[in-house]
């Protein structure tokens, strides 16, 4: 396969942009059902009177979201064999229905693994949406050093 | 009703155990996280791990769960009942794959408490998260940060 992006490619300073993700109203009621059933993440009413201040997407949703736009954009250019964790996330601002996020992945760290035929790459994914910055996630997946 | 002030660093829940369904882990991928050894069983075979394996933001996804369930339980008068928001989390791990069938036990541990100089009404609790196999082995790790109410002046 040609046209892979491998370990050397992920220079750090390298930015991919990534996105957008719709983000409805539905999903997050459907997420947060499964995985987050606190008031300010379901009920409109009740998220009025919260820290949140109105409906707003579970923190975890985000992270998931940001996970797709990342998995669409760079997972394909890269011979990427998943992730080792997360170093760092930070919910900056709500989510909320209506908004569309974005994302920007900018490779901030990259090491080779001793011995072994890949490296991993740290990238900080900054979140938007069309207003401002909402969220922060560090992901480090590894990525394939050779086809 | 439990305040900032009243947490004690030390304390520990266990939350629970969850078993991983392969229908789950795919469903979850597939909206999220749709890279091959997520949804692909042949191609997870081919892959490094083997076979299907969860979305580490689906391990995660289940930390949440299980503690907000945790929470509603009779006599557990977590001071994170009322707030339950966060402004983030710190050195999450993915240590083992986690595949179809495998149970999870969660727990959680106060390690640390953090006053806001940006307000007065919250302040910060931070946790340790742990998922272990049922070898005990550590699966899953991150440190949580909880906003929790702090005593009325």
């Amino acid at each position: 396969m040609t046209g892979l992006l491998h370990f050397e490619d992920f220079t750090v300073g390298r930015i991919f942009d990534c996105g957008p993700y719709p983000v409805t109203k539905e999903e997050i009621v459907e997420f947060a059902g499964e995985f987050d059933p606190q008031p300010h993440h379901l009920d409109e009413e009740a998220a009025k009177t919260s820290l949140l201040g109105g409906l707003a997407a579970s923190g975890w949703h985000t992270c998931a979201m940001t996970m797709r736009m990342f998995a669409d954009t760079v997972v394909p250019l890269a011979a990427a064999q998943g992730g080792i964790g997360s170093p760092e996330g930070r919910w900056m601002k709500p989510v909320r229905p209506g908004d569309t996020l974005r994302a920007e992945a900018e490779v901030i760290a990259a090491r080779p693994s001793a011995g072994k035929p890949f490296g991993y790459v740290t990238f900080a994914c900054k979140v938007f949406n069309e207003r401002e910055q909402v969220a922060l996630i560090l992901m480090t997946p590894i990525i394939g050093k050779r086809p | 009703m439990i305040y900032w002030e009243d947490v004690e660093i030390g304390t520990r829940r266990e939350l629970g155990t969850y078993t991983f369904t392969e229908e789950e882990i795919v469903a979850f991928a597939k909206k999220y996280d749709p890279q091959p050894f997520h949804v692909d069983a042949d191609a997870a075979r081919r892959s490094i791990f083997g076979g299907i394996i969860a979305s580490g933001w689906h391990t995660a996804a289940v930390w949440m769960k299980l503690s907000v369930a945790d929470r509603q339980k009779p006599g557990n008068a977590s001071p994170l009942l009322r707030a339950g928001v966060s402004p983030g989390y710190e050195d999450m791990r993915w240590l083992k794959p986690v595949r179809p069938g495998m149970r999870l036990s969660y727990s959680s541990e106060v390690v640390g408490k953090a006053a806001l100089k940006s307000r007065r009404d919250v302040a910060i609790v931070l946790t340790r998260n742990e998922a272990r196999d049922d070898a005990g082995e550590l699966v899953f790790v991150f440190t949580g940060k909880g906003l929790v109410q702090r005593r009325p002046e």
